[in-house]
């Protein structure tokens, strides 16, 4: 086994010990709770990494698809489906749901397709606040628990185990795409759209797809919060600060690796939850989750990982030689600030030159 | 059946309606068309600039239309500062996705801060006029309505004037058409784009201040507003004013007759449903040029 492998494998052991124990060391229910919350958080955020990291279209909507996941399971348990059945049947739903949406929504590229998914989130915001007889509208809607046994603080360490599988699941199954044939057409439509059209790529059935997966995974993330929170209410479900919550973890920790929304949902999790109880909920926190937001977009639109990676690498590692990934766009923007001679060297190192 | 009264007076108030979003959607078509950016703080900077009005009014008793020759210029030169020192140092390649995270980003903060500082209930000016209204043809029209319109009207003619009858208007229409060319003749398009982004703002103020005189304002009011400005001009087609203006008056009277037989909220639906139907029938809107498909 190669050493990156070992180390790799290590770093991934060490992480689920750490998430595995974490109940055990946090003691209090209180930070119990925050911790479900982060890896609720990590889960949505890795989902919303299918369709913004693998094809780079960013979706500010991806609260539609956790709320539609969340009501679905409210509402299936409602009809008498038991909860687990109502939860996997409300994520196949919004999977269906997605086809229609994304079918739409992917005709279109860059900014259109990121005002298509913000009025996804205000039109579901419209119909489940005025449609109260069915949603409850905005007095909440009650979702029955699944364990009714159980006492509160084994409740929410049951759940915080079911979330951390449901964590594991949405990883797996990024990992293997990332590594299969339908991710690198995915990658090849994320750096040139058109290009890859031209070579063969079936690029809209590709973005569908990934779309429709990433759609019932973010669902899977709803549908379990519903159970595990037993309260909807359509202004937090429908929020477009959540979608751009999980934006803003995915974007800091770096779309084009596994466990970027990860270290993202932990980093700025663990934040606004310290921040929440540091000042309450003032609108203070929209401001500093606005800067936050800025901060990463102005200064490192390409994540943490990639900085401190590049860092360590500038420090310890030998200089690379082997393919590395460059955007097309990065590559074609330094061209236009650097001399010829040096991109063309880069070019021939990464690969990419003839 | 609604009476003929009725209709005529909702078809009265869905022009006026129509009015502030043409206004409204011209400077985002501005922002576009200098620099393909989709400017989402656009509405949240029309309520801080209804609040601006608000507090001026509350703090000095003047009317808030006073506050138009301060607000105007500072948000003029908030708009300059906002192109030259955060979206013109975004990366070209994927500044289209990333300028959409910023202005996001500002919105939610303009957001927090207005709701920190003001708190988040609602607030409302309190005018001699405010309850004042016109009888036309059997339409009771309120008085702030038709300030509101004309302040828009006015505003859009001083656009239109100065787009194209200066010589500042032409070069911004040349950066529009074609930056390296408008370049190549000698207009300092950086420039001329922080100038085209100042003026989109500017039209925030003078709507914000209009939007002050007869509506309830509170901090996320602006979600209201971003959804149907964004179908406007999706609809419209991007990079064609005229277009978005006929969108914008389009719209905004269909959106009042819904009004009569749906009630207010259902009606809002229509603006995302013209915004889908669009995006299926006609991805480049109704009147959009060529620019329309880069979007």
């Amino acid at each position: 086994m190669r050493r990156g492998a070992i180390v790799r494998l290590a770093v991934i052991a060490i992480g689920a010990g750490l998430v595995l124990s974490f109940p055990a060391a946090a003691g209090d229910p209180y930070m119990l709770t925050v911790g479900i919350t982060i890896v609720n958080y990590a889960v949505l955020a890795t989902a919303w990494n299918f369709v913004g990291g693998f094809i780079g279209y960013i979706s500010l909507g991806h609260s539609a698809l956790s709320g539609l996941g969340a009501y679905g399971t409210a509402l299936l348990i409602a009809a008498g489906l038991p909860s687990f059945v109502a939860l996997f049947a409300a994520a196949a739903l919004v999977a269906l749901l997605a086809v229609p949406i994304g079918a739409a929504a992917l005709r279109v590229r860059g900014a259109s397709f990121v005002i298509v998914s913000i009025a996804l989130v205000l039109i579901l915001l419209l119909v489940f606040q005025s449609w109260a007889s069915l949603t409850g509208g905005s007095r909440g809607l009650v979702v029955p628990r699944p364990f009714p046994g159980l006492h509160r603080a084994e409740h929410h360490l049951v759940f915080f185990f079911l979330f951390a599988a449901l964590l594991a699941g949405t990883l797996l199954a990024w990992w293997l795409i990332d590594r299969s044939r339908f991710g690198l057409g995915l990658k090849a439509i994320r750096e040139d759209e058109d290009k890859s059209q031209s070579l063969g790529i079936p690029t809209f059935a590709f973005k569908l797809i990934v779309f429709v997966v990433s759609a019932a995974f973010t669902a899977l993330g709803g549908g379990l919060y519903a159970l595990w929170f037993g309260d909807l209410d359509p202004v937090f479900q429908f929020s477009v600060l959540t979608g751009s919550t999980m934006v803003l973890m995915a974007l800091l920790g770096g779309v084009r690796h596994l466990f970027g929304p990860l270290l993202g949902a932990v980093v700025v999790g663990a934040a606004l939850e310290s921040f929440k109880l540091a000042y309450g909920d003032t609108p203070l926190h929209l401001v500093a989750t606005g800067l936050l937001l800025g901060g990463v977009v102005m200064f490192m639109p390409e994540g943490v990982i990639p900085a401190l990676s590049s860092l360590w690498r500038r420090r310890f590692g030998p200089q690379e030689a082997s393919i590395r990934e460059v955007t097309a766009a990065a590559l074609l923007d330094r061209a236009r600030h650097e001399p010829a001679e040096r991109v063309v060297q880069e070019a021939d190192r990464t690969g990419g030159g003839r | 059946m609604p009476s003929g009264a009725l209709v005529f007076q909702t078809v009265v108030l869905g022009v006026l309606l129509g009015g502030l979003y043409a206004l409204l959607a011209a400077g985002l078509t501005l922002y576009f068309g200098v620099m393909r950016v989709v400017m989402i703080a656009h509405s949240a900077f029309l309520i801080l600039a209804a609040y601006l009005a608000w507090y001026f009014q509350l703090a000095t008793g003047l009317d808030p239309l006073l506050s138009l020759p301060i607000t105007v210029p500072v948000f003029f030169a908030v708009g300059v500062a906002m192109q030259r020192l955060l979206l013109a140092r975004l990366q070209p390649a994927t500044r289209t996705m990333m300028s959409v995270l910023l202005t996001f980003a500002i919105a939610v903060v303009i957001e927090g801060a207005l709701g920190s500082l003001f708190t988040g209930t609602q607030h409302r000016i309190q005018l001699g006029y405010s309850g004042a209204s016109l009888e036309l043809l059997g339409a009771r029209v309120a008085v702030v309505k038709l300030l509101a319109f004309a302040m828009a009207a006015a505003a859009m003619l001083a656009l239109y004037v100065v787009m194209t009858r200066s010589r500042f208007g032409q070069a911004l229409r040349a950066t529009i058409q074609h930056p390296e060319a408008a370049k190549l003749v000698g207009i300092p398009t950086d420039r001329v784009v922080g100038y085209g982004f100042g003026l989109g703002l500017a039209t925030a103020a003078i709507g914000g201040t209009a939007l002050a005189l007869d509506s309830t304002i509170y901090p996320s009011l602006h979600w209201r507003w971003i959804g149907p400005l964004m179908a406007i001009i999706v609809v419209g087609g991007l990079g064609s004013v005229v277009g978005t203006a006929i969108a914008a008056m389009a719209l905004g009277m269909v959106m009042s007759l819904l009004q009569i037989p749906l009630g207010t909220t259902w009606a809002q639906t229509g603006f995302y449903l013209a915004l889908f139907a669009t995006l299926a029938i006609r991805p480049q809107g109704f009147f959009g040029g060529r620019l329309a498909k880069r979007f």
